[in-house]
């Protein structure tokens, strides 16, 4: 565990640093009331009305975080199989990750095909 | 970990696999891959005359396989490294599973009255829907979709550790969760069922992975084999064990949909496309109630002076609700739920007898039930009005006079349900009942034949109102055609044969029976 | 801390005393800080040099203060919060965009064992059986930065940026990830420090056994697709052009971080110049060798890669990535949305894992005691051999129909539908001022 004491100690520094930066803006400037200024800002225009707890947004966005969780969980698998590859005897270790693959592989053509990669 | 260390880091070796064992897995697996790349490079007009018969084809060489290496008499062990246990009870459930799917595939391939949505991304009433259903397309997905979950099916019980097991559960679960969101008509109904099943599905999932962790605690492995030997160390402790036991029991007493883990069943029954609930109700109840077998049998044998009044209380009031509750329903497929729910609590009750016989008659039931329970499922998407199946028992009056024949079967079929003597629904619960009584689960047994009779009622009430009452003017018609015939009448033969003459298959039961489970 | 003697490799890292790991994270943390400032100064300097005007010189000797005085500005500004923000949220944002981005820096080597104050110890804070899954742990961490502050802003610019920053970025994690399996393969490891020394020196192969040559040891060489993959999925990680899509200001104003004014907005434009610091040092570890004299120097000076000089080298190759950076922005439009997922899923993402298997086959063949040079020899004729057959094939279809050949589509007679909104013609002649019949050509000036 003593490896990730540094990384535990530069992450309070590093929090420490943000915050401490986040609550200070909000003390150090000015404060001039405008009632403008507290609306979201489009640009001049009347803000849009948005809805109570954010609405909804397309559903492309959710493909894309479902299409990176398998991909994700695909790059978990390979990791631990490169770090140990040269122990791999024979092309056992190498004829398994290609099944694997492909079998990804399969998924991602279907989802190609049938557009859900494509953006408009 | 230098350089060094990683140069003597132990070789990996290839760990055993042995194909030929899972073969009838691979195969179904391996025709739902190809069946998404049909999915993926076939246009969209010719899908459906790739994907049934690839689907058909897949299952049956699958069954094939599963037959010879059933009736071979090789050694047989768990294979894969120890991980998939491939015995007489496996193969015989399989090869169930593998029947029933086909018959159920036989539904979902029909085409002269689809139960599936032509464009499932469409909103409920929208024009986008509209026009798919006048483009007159189907979503072609439905075909490796049911093959993964068979594939799930296949696995389930077959499963020699935990994990592998929770594996099965899932490839079993996720495509079912999907499948009952495409029926075409009522969509918010079945969307809404979809919904209830995954959630209550990944609820149970979740119970059945930290009995896994809690069993892990007390016996340092998942293996079932190596959880049932420290039981007899009966070391360790007892607070972690009784626990685990406990959650890993929920997981599976969902699946099978036992009371109290039941009351996803009705609603998921009456939502999804009715080939669907043929599906889960056959193959989904056959692989759960495998694993259960399997979980009890193999690794808390020792235990099961522990696990049996909990087992017993289950089982009772799974048979009682299922029974009392069906007679107030009024939609054919919920009061078919039902009559579900009761039936799990008569397979529990073999279940609780732990024995050879228990588990022969066990497999026997899931083998009868399964083809009963397709049969009944294809004739209730037979009965259709404009507005899709009659699905409310008011509209089935005066069936019987209008079509005698589909009436007929379909009595027949509730008879089974009911367990009347020269149907399989007797045989099977005879055979259930005389395992339990033998095991000393007496009053259980009364309990169960208590509830047959209830059940009885409302089987009865049912065929009354389809011969004794006047059809309404607008009463629904039978549609008949050759996909579903076949279905209902592979589903009246098994019926008729495993009550009339249930000796072969009582046999092949016992026989799986006497080779046991591997370890 | 226990004693570090008779320890080597990873279990040597976790035996500095206290103060020496505090040292070192205030250190490092001071390094990033001024990093990003002299980043901004660079930035700033070499795109008004390469757009031909001097850029910021006023603020000290060559305008070097100016990041300061720009720093100092930004937190005496007035913190505007909007009424209708998520205030919990719109707070917890921009720290969690800054925090992670300083992290990962943790585990990036400077240099070898060096000595401080009497204890022997290596230059770089930590390193972890899995440091390289703490950078992309860490990146996937300060996506929630920037999507919570997309959400907390309750403004549709702020919504629609940070919806599509997470989304690029997730979308280029991925043939990140996977650029990393190759070295993975080649170290046998995770950890950063031995990611390094694997690439300290090449083997040697024979060509047909006709001779043999010294093969090159760095990834960047040695795996150059997994390279070439890596620094452009660095552009899209670190949001920056050509990439830059969810604070393209034509359409979004700022993206995420419209909504936010003084000190906060800086957290997130410090997290964006870190994460450029520590993709790039990330690409110099992975890579280039880490800390490691380039080729040349090494041959000639034993000396080079002990003692403190490495850390010269990494710094030397740290500023060449971040002037690649720099210089890109200055040469590079904007690439389109729709161009940039395409890119991430539909090229990166196989063309990694297709050079994955070859990578691992190769590697299995060569383990199993074949001799890969002679199917290197024959895999670079058959790639010859395609590309040579596809320039004849060019060579007999002729030049494809270009755009100028094709004839210009007929423009409508009616440009507006009836019921549109009334848009003056495009094309339409400006006029400046009140002198009527001046008129300045559209596009000119």
């Amino acid at each position: 565990m003593d490896l990730y004491i540094p990384v535990v100690v530069l992450g309070v520094l590093a929090f420490g640093f943000a915050a401490f930066s986040v609550v200070m803006g909000s003390l150090t400037g000015p404060k001039r009331w405008n009632r403008a200024k507290l609306d979201a800002y489009e640009c001049g225009i009347e803000p849009t009305p948005q809805p109570v707890g954010g609405g909804r947004f397309p559903v492309k966005y959710y493909l894309t975080a479902m299409l990176f969780i398998v991909f994700d969980i695909e790059i978990i698998f390979l990791y631990p199989w490169a770090v140990a590859f040269d122990q791999f005897r024979g092309l056992f270790g190498l004829i398994e990750m290609a099944l694997f693959i492909v079998t990804v592989l399969v998924a991602y053509a279907y989802v190609w095909r049938r557009g859900g990669l494509e953006w408009d | 970990m230098n350089s060094v260390s990683v140069l003597a880091a132990p070789e990996i070796h290839a760990p055993p696999v042995e194909f030929s064992q899972l073969a009838p897995m691979l195969i179904v697996f391996g025709a739902a891959i190809v069946g998404v790349l049909a999915e993926a490079f076939v246009a969209r007009p010719a899908r459906y005359a790739v994907q049934f018969p690839l689907a058909l084809v897949g299952l049956a060489a699958a069954f094939c396989w599963t037959l010879w290496l059933g009736f071979s008499e090789k050694p047989q062990h768990a294979a894969a490294d120890g991980a998939v246990a491939v015995d007489g009870p496996t193969l015989f459930i399989q090869g169930t599973i593998l029947v029933l799917a086909m018959l159920s595939l036989l539904l979902i391939a029909e085409r002269a009255q689809d139960a599936f949505t032509a464009q499932a991304a469409a909103l409920p009433g929208s024009e986008a829907e509209q026009e798919s259903m006048a483009d007159g397309g189907i979503q072609t997905e439905i075909f490796p979709l049911t093959l993964f979950a068979v594939g799930g099916m296949m696995l389930f019980p077959a499963a020699n550790d935990l994990l592998t097991m929770f594996v099965g559960l899932e490839v079993m679960s996720l495509p079912l969760y999907l499948l009952c969101g495409l029926a075409r008509r009522r969509r918010l109904l079945s969307q809404e069922a979809a919904v209830k099943y995954f959630l209550l599905g990944a609820f149970s999932s979740a119970f059945f992975l930290y009995g896994t962790a809690l069993l892990y605690g007390y016996a340092g492995s998942v293996r079932l084999s190596a959880i049932s030997a420290a039981l007899s160390r009966s070391g360790g402790s007892e607070t972690l064990l009784l626990a685990g036991v406990a959650l890993l029991s929920v997981g599976l007493l969902f699946k099978i949909g036992a009371v109290p883990f039941h009351p996803w069943k009705p609603d998921v029954y009456q939502g999804a496309p009715t080939p669907i609930t043929a599906l889960m109700a056959s193959c989904t109840v056959v692989a759960a109630v495998g694993a259960a077998l399997r979980v009890f049998y193999v690794a808390f044998e020792t235990l099961r002076w522990d696990w049996r009044p909990m087992m017993w209380g289950v089982a009772i009031l799974t048979m009682m609700v299922g029974a009392i509750v069906a007679i107030t329903q009024t939609d054919i497929k919920r009061m078919l739920a039902y009559s579900s729910i009761a039936h799990g609590g008569f397979l529990l009750t073999g279940i609780v007898a732990t024995s050879e016989s228990g588990l022969s008659a066990t497999l026997f039931y899931l083998a009868a039930y399964g083809f009963t329970t397709v049969g009944a499922f294809a004739i209730v998407t037979m009965v259709r009005d404009t507005t899709g199946e009659a699905g409310h028992l008011g509209r089935w009056a005066g069936l019987g006079r209008r079509s005698p024949v589909i009436a007929g079967i379909f009595a027949f079929f509730l008879l089974a349900f009911a367990g009347i003597p020269l149907t399989s629904g007797f045989t099977g619960k005879f055979a259930v009942f005389q395992a339990a009584a033998d095991g000393g689960a007496v009053p259980l047994v009364i309990v169960g034949v208590l509830s047959s009779a209830i059940a009885a009622f409302f089987y009865v009430r049912v065929i009354v109102v389809m011969f004794f009452s006047e059809p309404e003017p607008d009463a629904p018609s039978v549609v008949t055609t050759a996909t579903t015939a076949t279905a209902v009448a592979l589903g009246l033969t098994a019926t008729v044969v495993l009550g009339v003459l249930p000796q072969p298959m009582l046999d092949l039961a016992g026989q799986a029976a006497t080779q046991l489970f591997v370890r | 801390m226990t004693p570090c003697t008779g320890k080597e490799g990873l279990a040597f890292f976790g035996c500095d005393p206290w103060w020496l790991i505090l040292g070192k994270g205030v250190v490092i943390f001071a390094f990033l800080l001024l990093s990003v400032l002299m980043c901004v100064w660079a930035e700033r300097r070499v795109i008004g040099r390469m757009q031909l005007r001097p850029g910021p010189n006023r603020a000290g000797p060559f305008g070097l203060l100016q990041p300061l005085a720009d720093g100092i500005k930004g937190a005496l500004k007035e913190d505007i919060v909007p009424r209708k923000v998520d205030k919990f949220i719109f707070f917890l944002a921009p720290v969690l965009a800054a925090t992670p981005a300083l992290i990962s820096f943790a585990i990036i080597p400077l240099g070898p064992v060096v000595s401080i104050a009497g204890h022997k110890t290596p230059l770089q804070l930590t390193d972890l059986p899995v440091a390289v899954l703490l950078v992309l742990a860490m990146s996937s961490v300060g996506v929630y930065g920037v999507v919570l502050a997309g959400w907390a802003s309750r403004s549709p610019y702020a919504l629609l940026g940070g919806l599509r920053s997470s989304a690029q970025v997730i979308s280029y994690e991925i043939a990140m990830g996977l650029s990393f399996v190759a070295v993975f393969l080649y170290a046998g490891s995770l950890s950063t420090s031995q990611i390094v020394s694997a690439q300290a020196g090449g083997g040697t192969a024979s060509f047909f056994g006709l001779f043999t040559f010294d093969t090159p040891s760095w990834n960047a060489i040695v795996l150059f697709p997994s390279f070439v993959i890596y620094v452009f999925t660095m552009m899209g990680e670190s949001n920056r052009i050509p990439f830059d899509l969810p604070e393209g200001e034509g359409e979004l104003v700022a993206g995420y971080h419209t909504e936010y004014s003084s000190l906060k907005f800086l957290m997130f434009y410090l997290a964006e110049y870190i994460n450029m610091v520590t993709l790039s040092a990330l690409a110099t570890t992975l890579f280039l060798g880490g800390w490691r004299a380039p080729a040349p120097i090494s041959t000639v000076w034993p000396g080079a890669n002990s003692g403190w000089w490495p850390l010269l080298w990494f710094l030397g190759k740290l500023v060449l990535f971040i002037f690649f950076f720099i210089w890109l922005r200055g040469s590079l439009p904007r690439v389109r949305y729709d161009q940039l997922m395409k890119l991430g899923w539909k090229v990166l993402m196989p063309v990694s894992l297709g050079w994955i298997l070859l990578v691992a086959t190769l590697r299995a063949l060569r383990n199993n005691g074949a001799d890969t040079s002679a199917y290197l020899v024959v895999a670079g004729a058959v790639v010859l051999a395609l590309l040579a057959g596809s320039f004849v094939w060019d060579a007999i279809k002729g030049p494809p129909p270009s755009a100028a050949d094709e004839p210009e589509p007929e423009r409508p007679a009616e440009p507006e539908p009836a019921g549109a909104f009334p848009v003056p013609p495009l094309d339409a002649p400006h006029y400046h001022g009140s002198h009527h019949g001046k008129e300045v050509p559209s596009g000119l000036h």
